[in-house]
């Protein structure tokens, strides 16, 4: 098993980011996740089969990006989506007055 | 003055863009963006970081097609919002419509002794595995409470042609049943023709049945995969084909195919036979993790990345045939290219979220268990009932739909919200089959990176979409699956 550290600056990424994008890639690596003041350090185990050690640490930092990104996507859109899908159920039946 | 405003008045009044909710996957050459309802775009990487830059323009080629398909908006706007929530309510229209399709189990038994048999068949000397009239009468007491207006009664085993006059028996009933309901009726029997008999396409003929078969391939492969007693599967299977054809149409019968580890390298010898058999579909399918496809290893002969390169390798072979004039449609890409294209439902139980158990399929065993999918029977003939939801002899409509056997898969497995899924650009083309992640990992919902649901999924619907992007012909041809 090998470990590899990285830290991230805890104002531009958040845990939830950095534990899905673990999830991920759970398949090829586990992580322990520390909060140290302003940083998140991130313990990656790889095992053997989980081949060429530099490129999955790549794919690790990349993913941590998408996620970073996903956040900001869903934060930027969660009222509109909201109202979506409000305005999508309402009169349908399936939402019983009553109980709103 | 001209009724219609300048093409000026239309064009956006700022670069002020507000994104809609819209989910992305990166692949080779391009970024995936999907929006709430499955409504996809395909952008550059370059194009992909004007937007998570907030960079968009006023107006751009990219700006036309990423408002077209509402993944921004100007903040004035409305009708964005209006057609992803009218979107939204057409994709799940069919929810409250549950249960369309109802398997009776008519017999355990059957003559072929397959080593990959999922539904872990019985011996045919004996009629302890055969539905009684009663149990079937019970269950089509539940059939008929579903709310769908659309009931299709399947019929399978073992083989259900060995039970023949109980399935004439529920065919009349039903029938009777339905004269004052008025509910859109079929029937289909899933035979592996083997007992075919003038008798049997005489009864198909007078009550509209479709028939559902079993083909792996030519001969040789066929026989291998499928012994029984003179060896004779293959010879039967396509005589029963011809002669359902000639009997009752070329329509009315379809074949599926398994695959093996002898199947791997032949998919075209495969596809050639379904030609010749003058099929115009063929689903190539997999292997599931269910009974004695597990005892005999036969699932596990293969992995999910090695039936990928078997898919991808048929699928081209497909495409080539198309091009050529061969009208052959692969089944399973037609269904998620009718996902992703058009915003029709397929009632298609394993990719659908929330899953088909129980509110797309229910299956009346031969002793009366009712199970939430054929998948969950499987299971059971396994010695695992966790997806058994009573029996027709004791519990009620109310009892079944609403019994925790049911609603807990399906809560928990709801895609949407489920780990990796909720953030999948591929998730309003997939499905969540609790039952799969059950029979393999012990919960309904599994741990996606390790799932082979997911993987084999993730890499059919790359393919398709990749093919799309770059393939004049795939794309013409896959616009055609998906309106059928």
């Amino acid at each position: 098993m090998t470990e590899h550290q990285l830290t991230f600056d805890a104002s531009m990424h958040s845990a939830d980011a950095i534990q899905r994008a673990a999830y991920r890639l759970s398949d090829r690596l586990s992580c322990d996740l520390v909060a140290e003041g302003d940083t998140l350090r991130c313990t990656l185990h790889l095992p053997p089969e989980s081949g060429d050690v530099p490129s999955v640490v790549a794919d690790f930092r990349n993913e941590v990006l998408d996620q970073t990104l996903r956040e900001r996507i869903r934060n930027e859109t969660q009222e509109v989506r909201n109202l979506i899908l409000a305005l999508a159920f309402s009169n349908t039946g399936l939402v019983d007055a009553s109980e709103s | 003055m001209s009724k219609f405003q300048a093409p000026e008045a239309f064009s956006p009044s700022s670069a002020s863009w507000k994104l809609l909710p819209f989910r992305f996957e990166r692949l080779n050459s391009h970024v995936l963006l999907t929006n709430m309802v499955g409504e996809r775009v395909a952008v550059s990487e370059s194009d992909f970081a004007q937007i998570a830059d907030d960079g968009l323009p006023a107006d751009s080629e990219l700006v036309r097609r990423l408002r077209a398909a509402q993944i921004i908006m100007q903040p004035d706007e409305k009708a964005p919002l209006e057609l992803l929530a009218l979107k939204t309510r057409t994709r799940y229209r069919t929810l409250p419509e549950s249960t369309g399709l109802h398997i009776f189990v008519v017999s355990l038994r059957c003559e072929h002794a397959c080593p990959y048999c999922q539904v872990s068949r019985q011996s045919s000397d004996t009629d302890r595995f055969d539905m009684s009239t009663e149990t079937a009468r019970r269950a089509l007491d539940l059939t008929f409470r579903s709310p769908s207006q659309s009931l299709k009664i399947e019929f399978q085993g073992g083989e259900p042609l060995l039970n023949f006059p109980l399935i004439r028996e529920i065919v009349v009933e039903a029938e009777r049943r339905n004269a004052q309901l008025g509910r859109d009726l079929s029937f289909v029997i899933a035979t592996n023709l083997a007992l075919l008999t003038d008798e049997v396409l005489d009864f198909c003929a007078d009550h509209d049945i479709y028939i559902s078969t079993s083909l792996d391939g030519p001969a040789e492969l066929h026989n291998k995969n499928r012994p029984r007693p003179g060896r004779d599967s293959w010879e039967r299977a396509v005589d029963g084909i011809r002669r359902v054809r000639e009997a009752l149409g070329a329509d009315r019968v379809a074949a599926l195919m398994t695959t093996t580890a002898r199947s791997l390298d032949r998919v075209s010898d495969i596809v050639d036979c379904y030609v010749e058999q003058g099929l115009t579909e063929i689903f190539l399918r997999p292997l599931s993790p269910y009974g004695f496809a597990v005892k005999t290893k036969a699932y596990s002969a293969y992995g999910t990345d090695r039936w990928l390169a078997f898919y991808e390798e048929g699928l081209n072979y497909i495409l080539e045939l198309n091009r050529k004039g061969v009208g052959l449609t692969e089944r399973f890409a037609a269904i998620i290219l009718k996902k992703m294209l058009t915003n029709e439902v397929p009632r298609y139980v394993d990719l659908v979220s929330p899953s088909g158990i129980g509110i797309g399929a229910l299956v009346y065993n031969y002793d009366g268990d009712v199970y939430a999918s054929d998948e969950g029977r499987m299971l059971a003939e396994m010695g695992d009932e966790t997806f058994r939801l009573g029996n027709v002899h004791t519990a009620s409509y109310a009892d079944i739909m609403l019994s925790d056997s049911l609603l807990q898969p399906l809560e928990e497995s709801f895609a949407a919200s489920a780990p990796m899924c909720s953030d999948c650009a591929f998730e309003p083309y997939c499905g969540s089959d609790p039952v799969y992640h059950y029979a393999t990992t012990g919960d309904f919902v599994g741990r996606k990176p390790l799932s082979g649901f997911c993987r084999r999924n993730m890499g059919v619907f790359k393919l398709l979409i990749d093919k799309y992007e770059t393939d004049p012909h795939a794309r013409a041809v896959f616009l055609d699956w998906a309106g059928r």
